[in-house]
């Protein structure tokens, strides 16, 4: 745990330079074969930790190793969104996530994998050339996504170590129980989004992936807090999350969203989760059942109508010009040459992701699409909001599957593939706190999700304290 | 088609509000700088950076929106507007779409006639292409984003002008506004007019001229269009609806493009600014801070004055005359102090090519001046003379007549004497007015001002000069 971990590099008992040549050698080691890691930054890692060493004030979280998911911007690194497009792209700042965490002494040794620009939800869509993440329970199964390195090499760190990731559509959550980890993604704007690459900017929140509850809220309670240079960053006061974590759950009123629970979600998936709301019941907590008709019917729908319009606009600044990959631009056209570079460059389901929201606000189409979906999304956060008057957690199975085999995910059309975002794409349309619980009795990981009402954060890390101890 | 008269216009006007730093980041806005100097990652659209906006060109849209009485949005929102182009970063624009930042509102000509807004709106200026040779015969285009982000209103006009010098008189009328509004730089900064253009003959088929830079422009480019379509017409050829470009080199307007419509530019809200409220607080600080503007000052001048109905109207137009009318009407006569400032004064500046913001006038010299004219304690004709000197740099003009001895003859025996000195000089003048010849007499009295150097009062010399002849 970090509280420990902290202490003893405060100490002085642990040496952080030491300490941290370990890590990265032991998340080298890991990475031959599982790939959760673009680019590992030694040189910024030793630097930090001497640094460290030579402080007496360390910080809050001094010497814990983390990694960061390759679509926030570090310093000097190259953060590429795991897309050929950004080879060798070294943002000249860091992500306000970053700088907060650097403040706190924390050690940054690497990017983690991710499907370029955090398109897909099993990392296989990394970009042009790149490796695909496996599970570390199963290397034939995957890692889920698009935080996929983020979940694979928290739970495969055998140390101290903290992920951030980033979720869209539940982009932390899915990785998170498909690893094992617990993935948390908070309310759209209480985590400044300077220096994310963007997917969808009304959706893109910046999150945490732990191997406990307490160094998640330990993370959250840094990164959390208003930016002045993210137009939508909130102004709210700073919280505790570790000391509300430890306040009572009991008196927390939970209902379970029974859509989540249809003939779409697998027989293991429903016995875990059923399992733990048993538990859960046992140990005195009292659950209702309720359904969100609207978010379930056209939460897939609306999710991608938007997303993919947005980020068809975000990505149209990769031309091959200022930064990323360039090639000779003599004697060829402005149109040619950023149409070629785009061609060569993007992955298939960028490319797809692209012709899928250009078409969707385009003359013609964009009432019945994007307009449309603007409207749908105000209904399915009212859904919500409704629910939050009468209930203050929610919960469901994170994903409807245990993490499918890389083979079978071959078989899926991208359809397919989208709808098994059903459970996740309803609070990341609300821009609700959310988290993903482990909670499987078998081998292969399950997760729980808990949502909750814009900004009660506090609120989903006692439950998850909870179940973490129950479990 | 509603359209009666012979020529439709509609402008849609791009200015530059004068800010500090850019729309969404916090860049100076202008300088000397080298290319691609004045940037940061916001305005060259690195991944990662976000926009937050300068909330100052909010206030300064807001102001021209009260000032034109166009109807404010009661939140503003920003729109994406998406097309490849190497002068956008991100290849999309922050603009706005659906909801503009006003509609309605009017700008009024001398006429009466009041020419509608359609809307006002804010949006980001795009970087600037340089070509080593002219546009259309240079290999490779070079980029320079030092302007990337710059903060841009657009106004946009029913079309409802009808001959290039109505669009003229608006651009004039705006302009005084934003100068008034203190939101535009006069000197360095840009107005930019995209124009469509139809006329009858063709039943009004639209064509629209984009990208025209400078005032002066805008009306070349218009009256080129109109000729050009006219032509057409006449020879019988169909105008082609399309947009043109304005060569300000050749003076002519050409084919860019097939039109594209603004539904085309697959907009969507931006999703990384938030709404704000334009409450009525809001509104009241910035109402407050809306002067006089000029077609209501010039009716003041009329009625506070009694001055000329031009002098009023041209002093009112130019923020900083007006000013100076004002402070130089508490010792001087109004009638006389309108007709030096606003004959005189803008003839030496207007030959000079000069503005009022040019040049360190200080009040107290202009008063002096009128004084020594006022009391005749000068000729007009010197005082037209110090007026020019004064455009140069600043003097005491009290000082400089005393030390010059510029005052004015007045003495009826001195300037006496003169005339008869240049009547026995020329005697061909004199026997051609004794023959008849009317203008020898002024040739004559010319020739006593000349000896005078214009010191001599004219009344005096012709009634010498008669008296000496007859």
């Amino acid at each position: 745990m970090i509280d420990n971990q902290v202490k003893e590099i405060t100490k002085g008992k642990v040496k952080c330079l030491d300490y941290t040549k370990n890590a990265i050698k032991r998340i080298k080691e890991i990475n031959k074969d599982n790939h959760y890691i673009t680019t590992m930054c030694e040189d910024l890692a030793i630097s930090q930790a001497k640094e460290i060493d030579s402080k007496t004030k360390k910080g809050k979280l001094a010497g814990t190793i983390f990694t960061i998911k390759d679509n926030i911007c570090v310093k000097d690194v190259e953060s590429t969104a795991n897309s050929k497009i950004l080879d060798g792209y070294k943002p000249i700042f860091d992500a306000t996530v970053v700088e907060k965490l650097k403040r706190e002494g924390a050690i940054i040794v690497g990017k983690d994998s991710c499907d370029a620009f955090g398109f897909g939800g099993f990392n296989v869509n990394v970009g042009v050339g790149k490796n695909i993440p496996k599970n570390p329970i199963d290397s034939s199964r995957t890692c889920g996504g698009s935080s996929g390195g983020s979940g694979g090499i928290t739970k495969k760190a055998d140390f101290v170590h903290v992920a951030i990731g980033e979720s869209t559509g539940g982009s932390i959550e899915c990785p998170s129980a498909f690893c094992g980890v617990v993935g948390f993604c908070p309310t759209y704007g209480l985590v400044s989004r300077w220096g994310l690459i963007s997917y969808a900017d009304s959706f893109d929140k910046i999150g945490v992936m732990t191997k406990t509850v307490e160094d998640n809220a330990r993370v959250m309670s840094v990164i959390a807090g208003h930016d002045n240079k993210d137009g939508t960053s909130l102004k709210v006061d700073k919280k505790d999350y570790v000391k509300s974590m430890k306040e009572d759950s009991k008196k927390l009123k939970i209902a379970i969203i029974k859509d989540g629970l249809s003939e779409g979600t697998s027989q293991e998936v429903k016995e875990s989760f059923n399992d733990m709301v048993e538990t859960l019941k046992k140990d005195g907590f009292e659950i209702d059942e309720i359904s969100l008709p609207l978010t379930f019917k056209y939460g897939i729908a609306t999710y991608y109508i938007l997303a993919t319009s947005e980020s068809s606009t975000n990505l149209s600044r990769f031309s091959g010009l200022r930064y990323g990959v360039e090639e000779n631009k003599k004697g060829k056209y402005f149109d040619d040459y950023f149409s070629e570079i785009r061609s060569k460059n993007f992955n298939t389901e960028s490319k797809r992701r692209i012709m899928l929201g250009t078409f969707t606000r385009m003359a013609g189409f964009r009432d019945a699409y994007y307009i449309k979906a603007t409207k749908a999304r105000t209904k399915i956060i009212e859904e919500y909001k409704n629910q939050f008057e009468k209930y203050d957690l929610l919960i469901s199975p994170t994903m409807p599957i245990v993490p499918p085999k890389f083979s079978d995910i071959k078989k899926m059309s991208a359809l397919e593939a989208y709808t098994m975002d059903i459970l996740t794409v309803g609070p990341n349309l609300a821009g609700i706190p959310h988290a993903s619980m482990p909670i499987h009795k078998g081998d292969l990981p399950i997760g729980m999700m808990v949502m909750a009402d814009h900004l009660q954060e506090d609120k989903i890390y006692r439950l998850l304290k909870r179940i973490e101890e129950l479990r | 088609m509603k359209f009666k008269s012979d020529v439709v216009i509609g402008l849609e006007i791009h200015v530059e509000l004068d800010t500090n730093t850019k729309l969404f980041c916090g860049c100076r806005t202008s300088g000397n700088d080298k290319p691609n100097t004045r940037v940061c990652p916001i305005c060259l659209g690195h991944p990662g950076a976000r926009p937050v906006l300068n909330k100052k060109a909010l206030d300064y849209a807001i102001k021209l929106c009260l000032a034109t009485d166009s109807t404010l949005t009661p939140e503003v929102i920003f729109s994406r507007k998406s097309y490849f182009y190497p002068d956008m970063s991100k290849n999309f624009q922050i603009s706005q779409y659906e909801e503009p930042l006003s509609v309605g509102g009017a700008i009024e000509l001398e006429s009466g006639k009041k020419i509608n807004l359609t809307r006002i709106h804010i949006e980001e200026d795009p970087a600037s292409i340089t070509y080593p040779k002219s546009a259309k015969n240079s290999d490779y285009s070079l980029i320079d984003y030092n302007r990337s982000g710059n903060p841009l209103v657009e106004i946009v006009t029913e079309p409802e002008l009808t001959t290039p010098d109505e669009a003229r008189e608006f651009l004039n009328k705006l302009i005084s506004v934003l100068n008034y509004l203190k939101i535009f730089d006069m000197k360095s900064g840009i107005i930019k007019a995209d124009a469509n253009i139809s006329i009858k003959g063709s039943g009004y088929r639209r064509v629209e001229v984009k990208n025209i830079t400078g005032f002066k422009e805008i009306e070349r480019a218009l009256e080129y269009e109109l000729e050009r379509q006219k032509e057409l017409v006449k020879e019988g050829t169909e105008i082609v609806i399309e947009t043109r470009g304005w060569d300000a080199k050749d003076r002519e307007t050409y084919s860019l493009r097939k039109k594209e419509t603004e539904e085309g530019y697959g907009y969507i809200i931006e999703p990384d600014l938030v709404k704000i409220d334009v409450n009525e607080e809001l509104i009241g600080i910035l109402k407050k801070e809306i002067p006089e503007l000029a077609h209501k000052k010039a009716k003041r001048f009329i009625k506070e004055y009694k001055i000329d109905k031009v002098d009023a109207k041209v002093m009112a137009m130019e923020l900083e005359l007006g000013e100076l009318f004002e402070k130089v009407v508490k010792e001087i006569d109004p009638i006389l102090a309108g007709r030096w400032l606003r004959r005189e004064l803008l003839r030496v500046l207007n030959y000079n090519k000069k503005t009022l913001q040019d040049i360190k006038i200080d009040e107290s010299h202009i008063i002096e001046l009128l004084s020594l004219i006022e009391t005749k304690t000068i000729t007009e004709a010197t005082g037209k003379k110090l007026i020019e000197m004064l455009i140069d740099k600043p003097f005491s003009p009290k000082d400089y007549v005393e030390k010059n001895e510029l005052a004015q003859i007045t003495s009826e025996i001195e300037l006496e004497d003169i005339c008869k000195k240049i009547v026995s000089q020329n005697e061909k003048a004199v026997e051609d007015y004794k023959g008849g010849e009317e203008k020898s007499f002024n040739f004559l009295v010319g020739m006593v001002m000349r000896e005078t150097k214009g010191k001599a009062n004219p009344v005096i010399v012709k009634d010498a000069m008669k008296r000496i002849l007859s």
